[in-house]
């Protein structure tokens, strides 16, 4: 393909939003070519929605600030061309598949900006279609789009920008917020767009491992400028470059990246599953059996904590939510439970604390009847961290926010002050405890919340979706928390689908499917279990399918799972 | 919670069949003569009427239930305000000096000794609950049984400017994420060990009203993201613009407003004519 003509073209962009000091963008000299499918990477932060969306003209047109340099887009100015004619030239999907979807069902959506640019109504009934067809919602087109799925609503959204025929598709973070298999669907859209359509694609996100098999080139963004710019072999393949920018590389990159002295001299890190798989050969047979850490031994010997029994929910509009769910929780141990959106993971765990009651079956708690709790009265015991925490926070200060409960518990006052300082503590808040809450970065936001759950001192600790939208660092702060926790003796219960990063903190999978449970595991053996994986629609990470490629051509048991494990095969300090 | 709470979408009746417009009308007959009627039993038909409508239009009981229990503080307050208080335009449309007591102050009671509940004072009040509930219970049956896209095209073919059918949409559609989120404020409230339910009414008030602070600040941050998506699909406010389904009255249609438009007609012919519908006390 050729990807040579420009389409958009940066001349020393710079950025900076109303009132504030610092630049979003610095002195960005970039061009996009036609064809090109080009990944912008980069840390939260970093400056990647501002990058997108400078590119249909919403910044600054819109947010208003301070704008440098130039920015042409299809021949036109940024700056001087009004959004709503821009938007002939450049379609948009942002990052949450809630709030882009403003029609009452998939064709209104698909016409609302072909009616606003005046296209014939004969004209629109024609692209839908098509435009369906494209991204496979074809069956759909009277559907809501609340009924879909969220892979099913960014390609709802994906469709609606390709109606107008732009020259160039902008999508920032388009799957941040969606399970693995509604990430697979949108990248094998977009693939399929670019390369038998070429369609020019910026995307932007952390996605490393589908930006390394679709984008044919990265920009890396850092404080809104860019600090790097190559091919995924070139960018992905630099992983101290990456980590010193808290971007996460592609597992079999950062593999290969940790045996680098096997390979043979100046040869290139691989940064796709498939070249990986290939490049195993190259490497040496394992001379070491990685050591195993211990699974969480607190299973046969601690009393159940909390005991489902053929747990069964319907919701009033008829969805069979849970089918016969049966398992116990012990104390001390930390759970993963992960399964495709709609698989019944918050179902389940919202029964634990009265939140939902069963239709049919039983959940305990400690012997007792969850059914018998008022919500109220289970949290003193169960915490519940919720996923979105700005929903979460109702105070003036983070002081205040920790200790509502316990005030609304009439708590002695000397007890609420020692119970506030000690999450104070638990979550290195100290610093900010008289700020408003919502005036905290989003991570330290999350903190608060775990903090406030934290003070009323439950034996179990639920995180519903704790690291969706997060980046590396984010995520795994967030996770070396509930870590913590699980340190000093509490329960932990983590609801996730990013299944690479659960290893060194979860010791048992659930793993969840259409309202059944598939399979109850140590977590190597659900993480080895393609077959269970792949029918809850998760994807094995990078690491796990390396590991199974050695296992096969080796002949010996590697139930691994991170890329520091895989790596242990064949350095020193591995035991055998 | 679902998006789609608010919206009967699920049913297909005759009132979804209807255009907006005709159902515009229907309000409209149906407001004009809950204000015309004064006769609480008249009142009482009509609000019969309408809450039967609301059923066969697919109209969640859940949902009528919620505006019952938020309008009761309301009619109780309608029902002794006027039961009390509301004695001269009572004997003024009754012309007739001489009421009802069914309790009385002593003379003796400052301010209001010699006053008390009236049963005409109390039939008024109803008349004026009955009259309510008409006007409130007839929105839902117009606006859960129609396409928010086929309001804003009904909206524009009657000769609404589009930005305003736009905005009047858009608010439709925010409304019920702005309730969704309500919802999980007060389950995280919960989830904190709060139980409201135990709480004394104005502890209650307490809690809700720091509801508004996350709700608020979470309804600027989707204004701005819906603008955002809204500017990026070339939306401008400018009623130069196609639309993908036509607005057309259905022979149906012209039928519900004849009979809108006469049945309010008569209604207001009668009262003027005959004194029917007129407060008899």
């Amino acid at each position: 393909m050729d990807i040579h003509t420009p389409l958009a073209h940066f001349e020393k962009v710079s950025y900076q939003y109303p009132h504030r000091t610092d630049f979003a963008l610095q002195e960005i000299n970039l061009t996009v070519r036609k064809g090109e499918l080009l990944g912008v990477i980069g840390a939260t932060g970093a400056g990647k929605t501002t990058f997108c969306l400078t590119l249909n003209g919403i910044v600054p047109q819109f947010y208003g600030g301070r704008f440098f340099g130039h920015l042409r887009v299809a021949g036109l100015d940024t700056v001087d061309t009004p959004i709503h004619q821009l938007a002939r030239h450049v379609g948009m999907v942002l990052e949450d598949p809630e709030t882009q979807l403003i029609a009452t069902s998939v064709e209104n959506e698909i016409a609302f900006a072909l009616e606003n640019l005046n296209v014939p109504a004969e004209e629109i009934r024609a692209r839908i279609p098509r435009v369906l067809e494209m991204v496979r919602l074809e069956n759909l087109p009277k559907r809501h789009p609340s009924e879909l799925s969220g892979g099913q609503k960014q390609r709802l959204a994906i469709a609606a920008a390709l109606a107008v025929q732009p020259d160039l598709l902008v999508l920032d973070e388009p799957v941040s917020q969606l399970d693995p298999q509604g990430a697979q669907d949108v990248f094998a859209v977009l693939r399929e767009l670019n390369h038998t359509m070429g369609m020019t694609i910026v995307i932007s996100g952390h996605a490393a491992e589908e930006l390394a098999e679709s984008a044919h080139r990265l920009i890396l963004l850092a404080k809104g400028a860019i600090v790097a710019e190559g091919t995924p072999e070139e960018i992905y393949g630099n992983v101290p470059l990456l980590e010193e920018y808290g971007v996460r590389p592609p597992q079999v990159a950062k593999t290969f990246w940790l045996v680098r002295h096997l390979l043979p001299p100046g040869a290139s890190l691989p940064v796709r599953l498939s070249e990986g798989l290939n490049r195993l050969k190259d490497l040496p047979r394992p001379v070491h059996l990685p050591a195993i850490p211990a699974s969480g031994a607190t299973r046969p010997s601690a009393e159940a904590l909390i005991t489902v029994r053929d747990l069964h929910h319907i919701y009033p509009n008829g969805t069979h939510a849970l089918c016969g769910v049966s398992f116990d929780i012990h104390a001390g141990e930390y759970v993963l439970i992960a399964g495709q959106n709609g698989a019944g993971k918050s179902t389940l765990v919202r029964h634990f604390v009265n939140l939902l009651q069963p239709t049919r079956g039983e959940v305990h708690f400690a012997g007792q009847d969850t059914r018998t709790l008022s919500t109220a009265d289970a949290a003193r015991r169960i915490g519940y961290v919720g996923q979105n925490p700005d929903l979460q926070l109702f105070n003036r200060t983070v002081e205040d926010e920790i200790a509502f409960a316990l005030r609304h518990l009439h708590y002695p006052a000397d007890e609420v002050r020692r119970r506030t300082d000690e999450a104070l503590d638990a979550l290195r808040l100290n610093d900010v405890r008289q700020r408003h809450p919502f005036s905290l970065p989003k991570g330290e936001r999350a903190r608060v919340v775990i903090a406030a759950v934290l003070a009323l001192q439950p034996e179990v600790l639920i995180f519903d979706e704790p690291t969706t939208g997060q980046d590396l660092a984010g995520a795994t702060a967030i996770l070396d928390i509930t870590r913590d926790l699980h340190r000093m003796g509490k329960t932990i219960l983590v609801i996730t689908h990013h299944l690479y990063l659960m290893p060194g903190y979860a010791e048992r999978a659930l793993l969840m499917n259409k309202g059944h449970l598939l399979l109850d595991a140590p977590l190597r053996e659900a993480y080895h279990n393609l077959a269970a994986l792949e029918r809850t629609a998760l994807t094995q990470p990078q690491a796990v399918k390396l590991a199974q490629a050695l296992e096969a051509r080796w002949q010996v048991p590697l139930p691994l799972l991170t890329p520091q494990e895989v790596a242990q095969c064949w350095l020193a300090e591995a035991t055998e | 919670m679902s998006v789609i709470l608010f919206q009967s979408t699920g049913k297909r009746t005759l009132f979804h069949r209807l255009d907006f417009r005709s159902k515009a009308v229907l309000m409209l007959a149906v407001t004009v003569t809950a204000f015309v009627w004064e006769d609480p039993l008249a009142q009482a038909g009509l609000a019969l009427a309408v809450f039967l409508a609301c059923l066969l239009g697919g109209v969640r009981w859940a949902y009528l239930r919620v505006i019952f229990l938020l309008m009761t503080p309301l009619f109780i307050l309608l029902l002794l305000t006027h039961g009390f208080f509301n004695v001269e335009q009572v004997r003024s449309l009754l012309g007739r000096e001489q009421l009802t007591y069914l309790l009385r102050f002593p003379e003796n009671w400052r301010l209001i000794g010699g006053g008390g509940l009236t049963r005409e004072g109390l039939l008024y009040g109803l008349n004026t609950v009955l009259k309510t509930l008409s006007v409130v219970m007839i929105v839902p049956l117009v606006i859960f049984t129609s396409d928010v896209d086929q309001v804003v095209v009904g909206m524009v073919r009657a000769r609404v400017p589009y930005t305003l059918a736009f905005i009047f949409s858009a608010t439709l559609r925010f409304f019920p994420l702005l309730f969704a989120e309500a919802q999980t404020i007060i389950e995280a409230q919960r989830l904190r060990g709060l139980a409201v339910e135990r709480l004394r009414p104005w502890e209650r008030v307490q809690v809700y009203a720091r509801i508004a602070v996350p709700l608020i600040l979470g309804a600027l941050v989707r204004s701005q993201q819906l603008e955002v998506v809204l500017q990026s699909r070339a939306f401008s406010g400018s009623p130069q613009r196609t639309f993908l389904h036509e607005s057309r009255l259905s022979a149906a249609d012209r039928a519900v407003m004849a009979l809108a438009l006469g049945g309010m007609a008569l209604a207001v012919a009668l009262r003027l004519l005959t004194g029917f519908g007129s407060f008899r006390g």
